[in-house]
């Protein structure tokens, strides 16, 4: 076990601990339990909106995985999540309603395309990677928008709730336990994905990648996985959107929502798990804040109209804003915080990592 | 005379940690020819970037001490403006702007205030291999005329001192010695000063009036030409010229040999 | 057939002047500006805003616009973009991209997404031209291209023999050195950043005073990116021949395949390109490795 507050490790397996501190393990319960009890003590708006955030954070977890733990920058994300919410409709459409059929098909379809997007990221770099992904994402767009004009569906497609044996999963409660359960389980994967050898090897491609190919990496292998395990994960919470929502449509899978995930781990904090959490906490939920702001504000009647525009412009503008003075996102301010009340009376002030 | 650069006690630090150099003082005179000799790592390339004022791309600062050139400090003054005043870098790698021409790299500058009477038709009369491959892309010249050409272009924007690092880096022996005969006749003849650092200490001492050593950071010994030249360790270590017959012990290494220089 | 070469070198005119953007961009500060479609709304609009509130005709308000457009870009660079020269490049790219997000947004709080006519406004008509051939364009359509023509004539002259140009193709390829040398970079690359944003700018205008101005002509930027890249994003002249291959591809899809198709047959040719031969038709290949 850790002691010291976590710094001062005795064993491997401690230094391996996803949880190590006797404080660490009893928070961790102590939230366990919280989440457990929340519908009982909350309304079901607030159930919705933890809803969300749950699900956006898988959605984040996997692009953390490969934009922060690997380094392969993806602007296609809002595509995996459309594959997924798509491969889900087409399945529904003929005839096949069972939701480990429409799980498993996302994921199968997640983890083509990756492949697809994979393979030129061995020849291409940075940017030029990055805008792949792009076109990729417009492609799949495309896809989607020519089966959803086919299926004669102009607005969207509705989906009918899954069934998962004799429990019909429909409802805020219902949904909120299998989406917070889901979270905590894509958490635990990213987490410990972290820790593991792809990890590691995934944070040395993302460091240096020639010298990590020096080290005898398999540079090419790992960076497909990265983009297969990490658009798995995004086809089936594109899955999970559908089912959800009980509605898949092109226009909710533009090009925004992958900045939306981008700010997510950007303003979280690159790589780390609970970085992505964070991020998809505060920016799932900034909309709402905005919205309560202005109604505490008492704004004249016309002034909703300017709402949607003010709340996009505000997302944009706190993305630019920790760009530049907080690279280290949430996750940077939570262990400033802490290291001061662990540290304390010492001052500890850490080398800035030149990258 | 006052120098036309010098440092006082300058210590640079990296990352707000590391030390790189320090309490390093050395003076470059009018029509001065000064030599800054030392192994990698000596803190010779830091003390160059601490003059130009290239230590921010690297994290890296000048916490105390100063650098004062033509009279006027110039620490953490931006690159550009220290090279118009006429104190001008040429620098050990990435010296030529590889895409354009020759010709196009002789352009590609801002002249400064610093001195009168260097213009291309001057400048080019003591590089004619410049001369006849103006169309070349620079990217496909060789060491040696690379090396020209980035003198050329320092040349070019009237510097009244020139920061050399590193001229002898990846090139044949003669072609050294003429680099080096080419820079003893730039400052004879045009009347520029030079701070020439550099590792081949043979050659730089051939045409240097004086000279530093660095070693981990600081000035160790300094004097003029004859004096390096006739010194023990500075030939042991840096000329490679023999040393003493009955040396066995690891005590007997110059560490532990140098007298402890108190200030 | 002459009214497919006729509209295809009208298309690709405009993504050529989106696309000298990009590239203009990239060179000075590697970065991929992807609010470049937004120059172009942005050019539509101001040309409106000038043309509703200050009179002159559109011998004054069109070069008052792509004036003021220019020094939003100027503006640009200095604000945003210097401050993230030290940040990874992907992080420069994000900005861009928020600051397109905020672009957007500004413009529908102030214009409203109605759909705008600025030539309207400005007493120009558009009238149909035939040309040799049989095709026919309309006004516009010849603008666009002679402003195209003119505005790479121009900046190849720029940066090809005068001084300030050769200062800036150096600054592109190595600031550092270019600092050493005398030349105040930054002040450069805010040049670079204006004169893509007066391209841009200038698309707008030509585009919006041709055919409609409403807030989501942004995604024409995309479509031009795709220019860019297969053209080689470190290229100027290799724009022309990708403008007018993609514009061509896209109008035989309009023609005699699917219109959504031609919507992402920009894409497709992006697509191709990346796995062939990634740094485009003219690019270098060791820009690839820069980044």
């Amino acid at each position: 076990m850790a002691l010291g507050g976590g710094y001062f490790k005795t064993t491997y397996a401690s230094d391996l601990a996803l949880v190590d501190t006797r404080l660490r393990r009893v928070a961790l319960a102590a939230l366990v339990a919280a989440l457990l009890v929340l519908p009982r003590l909350t309304s079901s708006f607030v159930l919705d909106l933890a809803a969300q955030v749950a699900l956006a954070a898988i959605g984040a977890l996997a692009l953390n995985v490969l934009t922060g733990l690997a380094g392969q920058i993806s602007l296609g994300h809002a595509g995996f999540i459309c594959a997924g919410a798509f491969t889900t409709a087409a399945l529904v459409e003929y005839g096949v309603r069972s939701p480990w059929a429409a799980l498993a098909g996302a994921a199968a379809v997640g983890a083509a395309l990756g492949l697809m997007v994979g393979i030129p990221s061995l020849r291409l770099r940075g940017l030029y990677l990055a805008l792949g992904t792009l076109a990729m994402h417009h492609v799949v767009l495309y896809v989607a928008s020519e089966l959803q004009s086919r299926w004669g569906a102009n607005t969207g497609y509705s989906i009918p709730p899954p069934r998962v044996g004799a429990l019909t999963l429909r409802g805020t409660v219902t949904w909120y336990y299998v989406l917070t359960g889901l979270a905590a389980l894509t958490l635990c994967f990213a987490a410990n994905l972290q820790r593991s050898r792809a990890g590691r090897a995934w944070m040395a491609i993302r460091d240096r990648e020639i010298a990590a190919a020096s080290v005898g990496i398999d540079v090419a292998r790992y960076k497909v996985l990265a983009f297969v395990c990490s658009s798995m994960v995004t086809s089936v919470a594109g899955a999970l959107f559908a089912f959800q929502r009980g509605f898949v449509s092109v226009e909710a899978f533009g090009f925004l929502v992958t900045v939306e995930y981008i700010a997510m781990i950007i303003i979280g904090g690159l790589g780390s798990a609970l970085g992505a959490v964070l991020g998809a906490a505060f920016v799932t939920l900034l909309p709402y804040v905005i919205d309560a702001l202005v109604a505490g504000l008492k704004l004249q009647a016309g002034a909703e109209y300017y709402l949607f525009p003010a709340k996009f412009g505000a997302f944009g503008l706190l993305m630019a804003l920790f760009l530049v003075f907080e690279p280290q996102g949430l996750v940077g301010i939570w262990r400033r915080v802490r290291n001061w009340f662990l540290l304390w009376p010492f001052r500890y002030r850490p080398l800035r990592s030149t990258s | 005379m006052t120098p036309l650069l010098a440092l006082e006690n300058v210590e640079v630090v990296y990352h707000r940690v590391a030390t790189a150099i320090q309490s390093v003082s050395l003076q470059v005179p009018e029509r001065g020819l000064v030599a800054l000799l030392g192994t990698n790592g000596a803190g010779k390339t830091t003390t160059l970037r601490a003059i130009s004022g290239f230590l921010g791309a690297d994290d890296a600062a000048i916490v105390s001490g100063r650098v004062v050139f033509l009279g006027e400090t110039i620490n953490g003054r931006r690159p550009h403006e220290t090279a118009r005043r006429g104190l001008v870098l040429v620098p050990e790698r990435d010296k030529v702007f590889e895409t354009l021409t020759v010709q196009e790299n002789l352009r590609a500058l801002v002249p400064g205030r610093g001195r009168e009477g260097l213009d291309m038709e001057r400048v080019l009369h003591y590089f004619p291999v410049l001369a006849d491959r103006r169309r070349q892309v620079a990217g496909y010249l060789s060491g040696g005329e690379r090396q020209m050409l980035a003198l050329a272009t320092a040349l070019l924007c009237r510097p009244r001192v020139l920061l050399v690092d590193e001229l002898s880096l990846g090139l044949a022996p003669i072609v050294v010695e003429s680099l080096m005969d080419l820079v003893r006749r730039l400052r004879d003849e045009l009347g520029i000063a030079v701070l020439l650092v550099e590792q081949n200490a043979g050659a730089a001492l051939a045409i240097a009036d004086h000279g530093y050593v660095m070693e981990h950071g600081r000035i160790v010994y300094e004097g003029s030409r004859e004096r390096l030249l006739a010194h023990e360790d500075v030939r042991e270590f840096y000329l490679g010229l023999g040393g003493s017959a009955d040396r066995r012990r690891y005590t007997d290494v110059k560490q532990y040999r140098r007298r402890r220089r108190w200030f | 057939m002459a009214q497919v070469l006729a509209t295809t070198l009208v298309v690709a005119s405009l993504y050529a002047l989106l696309a000298a953007g990009y590239v203009l961009v990239y060179r000075a500060s590697r970065v991929l500006n992807l609010a470049q479609g937004d120059m172009l709304t942005l050019g539509g609009y101001l040309l409106f805003a000038v043309a509703a509130n200050v009179g002159g005709g559109p011998v004054l308000a069109i070069p008052v616009a792509a004036a003021l457009a220019a020094l939003t870009g100027f503006l640009i660079y200095l604000v945003l973009m210097r401050p993230m020269a030290g940040h990874p490049v992907f992080a420069a790219v994000l900005v861009t991209v928020t600051l397109g997000i905020l672009l957007r947004a500004a413009i529908v709080l102030v214009f409203t997404d109605q759909i705008r006519h600025p030539a309207q406004l400005l007493g120009l008509g558009n009238p149909p031209r035939r040309l040799p051939g049989g095709a026919v364009v309309s006004t516009f359509d010849v603008l666009t291209v002679l402003t195209a023509a003119a505005l790479f004539a121009g900046l190849f002259l720029f940066l090809r023999l005068s001084p300030l140009g050769i200062q800036m193709r150096a600054a592109g390829e190595r600031a550092l050195l270019a600092s050493q040398r005398g030349i105040d970079f930054h002040r450069l690359f805010a040049l670079a950043w204006a004169l893509a944003a007066l391209s841009g700018a200038l698309a707008g205008i030509l585009y919006s005073s041709n055919v409609r101005l409403e807030p989501s002509l942004d995604v024409l930027g995309l479509k031009a990116f795709a220019v860019a890249l297969v053209g080689g994003l470190d290229s100027l002249g290799g724009v022309i021949p990708a403008a007018i291959l993609v514009a061509l591809i896209e109008v035989l899809t309009v023609r005699y395949g699917n219109p959504l198709l031609s919507d992402v047959s920009p894409f497709l040719c992006l697509l191709a390109m990346l796995l062939v031969r990634p740094w485009g038709l003219f690019g270098t290949r060791e820009e690839l490795e820069r980044v």
